[in-house]
C-alpha cells in the first residue's frame, strides 16, 4: 500500500488551494486508473465519510462517472492534494479541520518511527550526506518538545502533525497543545507575553517540566539554524520566529494572528 | 571500557528514550571498576539530539567526571549536541584525539 509520506518525497513544485477539483477531459480520465473512495481513504488516511464531506464542501471534489453517484479519484490528484503541508497544519491548529491521517502522529513513538524513516531518506539526498543529521535533530527536538510539554495536558487532540517533502526540502510540524507561554508559565509565572516566552525558550536553559533540570532543545535548534543552510519559521500564540536566508538573525516578533499550540516550518535546499 | 552508543539506537532523539537508556545502562555501570575510564563511541549513531544526550551523558558526567571520555566523531549532530551540553553543564568534555 502507498503511504503519503513516501509519495510526498517524489512530488515537486506543486501548490494547491482549497476547492481543488479532480478530473479534466473525459479522454484523460479514460486513460488513467481511478481509485474508489475506499482506496482513496486508505491512501490519504481519512475516513470515507470525511472524503464525502470534502467532496460536498468542494475541498476535494470526486469524479462521478457518467452522472453516477459513486465517487472516484485520480491517484496523482490525491498526491497533489496531500502536498500542501502548511495549509493542512495551519487549518488544523487554527480551526481543527481534518487532514490526511498519514501526517498524524498520535504518540511520540509513532513520531520517532516516522522521523527515522525521514532520516534514512534524507541521507540519500545529494548534498545532505552530513547535513541530514542536523535536519533530523531540528525536526526531532521541535516534535519531541510538543509531546514532552503536553503529556497528560492536551487540551483536545493529542499528538502532532508531521509532514515532509524532501524533494522540496520542507518539514512541517504542528500541535494543538498548550503553547510555549502556558508551558513556561508553569515555572516562570511572571512571563508577560508569547513573544517573551518564545524568546526565553530559544535562548535560555529553561524547562517547562520542573523539577526537570533544563531544556536545551530549542536553544540547540536556534544555534543550528543560525549556522547551517536550514531555515525556520516558528509560531506559538502570536509570537513568530523567522530565520531565513543567508544572514540569519534570531528575533521574535509579534504576528498578526494568534494560534494555539505550535507550528513550525523547516526548510533546507 | 568502551560503550557503543549506537547500541541504544541509531537515531537518539527523545528525552524519554534517553532516560530509559540511562536506566538500562545502570547494571553495566555498576560493574565498572572505580578507576576505569568509560569511552563513548558515537560511530554508529546517525543523529544525536541534546534532549536524549542530556538524559544520558549529563548524569554520566555527574557520576564519572573526568573518567568519562568521548571518542571523536565527524557527525554534525554530535558536534552541535556536545557544544550545547558543555554550555549547560559548564564543563568541557574530555575528547580523545583521532
Amino acid at each position: 500500500m502507498h503511504s503519503l509520506a513516501s509519495i510526498c518525497i517524489v512530488l515537486g513544485g506543486i501548490c494547491i488551494v482549497s476547492g481543488f477539483v479532480i478530473g479534466y477531459a473525459h479522454t484523460l480520465i479514460m486513460e488513467e486508473k481511478l481509485l474508489t473512495i475506499t482506496q482513496a481513504s486508505e491512501l490519504l488516511g481519512v475516513s470515507v465519510d470525511t472524503l464525502r464531506r470534502w467532496d460536498k464542501s468542494g475541498k476535494l471534489v470526486a469524479i462521478k462517472k457518467n452522472g453516477g453517484t459513486h465517487r472516484f479519484y485520480r491517484e496523482k490528484d490525491l498526491e497533489i492534494f496531500a502536498s500542501d503541508l502548511m495549509k493542512f497544519a495551519s487549518e488544523w491548529i487554527e480551526d481543527g479541520i481534518d487532514f490526511p491521517g498519514t501526517f498524524y502522529c498520535p504518540t511520540s513513538s509513532i513520531f520517532n518511527a516516522r522521523l527515522t524513516k525521514m532520516e534514512y531518506a534524507l541521507m540519500l539526498k545529494p548534498g545532505f550526506e552530513k547535513l541530514f543529521s542536523l535536519v533530523t535533530l531540528v525536526t526531532g527536538e521541535i516534535g519531541d518538545n510538543s509531546f514532552a510539554h503536553n503529556l497528560g495536558k492536551w487540551p483536545d487532540t493529542p499528538g502532532i502533525f508531521f509532514g515532509y517533502n524532501l524533494e522540496k526540502g520542507v518539514v512541517v510540524l504542528a500541535d494543538r497543545g498548550l503553547g510555549i507561554l502556558e508551558t513556561l508559565r508553569q515555572v516562570r509565572p511572571e512571563l508577560p507575553s508569547h513573544v517573551v516566552a518564545v524568546e526565553v525558550a530559544f535562548t535560555e536553559f529553561v524547562s517547562g517540566r520542573a523539577p526537570e533540570k533544563r531544556g536545551n532543545g530549542l536553544k540547540t535548534v536556534r544555534e543550528v539554524v543560525v549556522e547551517q543552510p536550514i531555515d525556520l519559521f516558528f509560531i506559538s500564540g502570536d509570537a513568530e520566529v523567522r530565520m531565513q536566508g543567508l544572514d540569519k538573525i534570531f528575533r521574535v516578533t509579534r504576528g498578526q494572528r494568534v494560534i494555539r499550540g505550535c507550528l513550525a516550518k523547516i526548510e533546507f535546499k | 571500557m568502551k560503550l557503543q552508543l549506537g547500541k541504544f539506537g541509531k537515531t537518539l532523539i527523545s528525552r524519554e528514550l534517553g532516560s530509559e537508556a540511562f536506566k538500562a545502562f545502570q547494571t553495566t555501570l555498576r560493574e565498572l571498576p572505580k578507576d576505569e575510564e568509560l569511552e563513548i563511541d558515537f560511530s554508529d549513531v546517525l543523529t544525536l539530539s541534546p534532549s536524549w544526550a542530556d538524559e544520558f551523558l549529563s548524569p554520566l558526567l555527574d557520576l564519572m567526571s573526568n573518567r568519562l571520555v568521548l571518542l571523536p566523531s565527524d557527525n554534525l549532530s554530535v558536534h552541535a549536541t556536545l557544544r550545547v551540553l558543555q554550555e549547560a553543564n559548564e564543563y568541557t568534555f574530555r575528547i580523545k584525539s583521532w
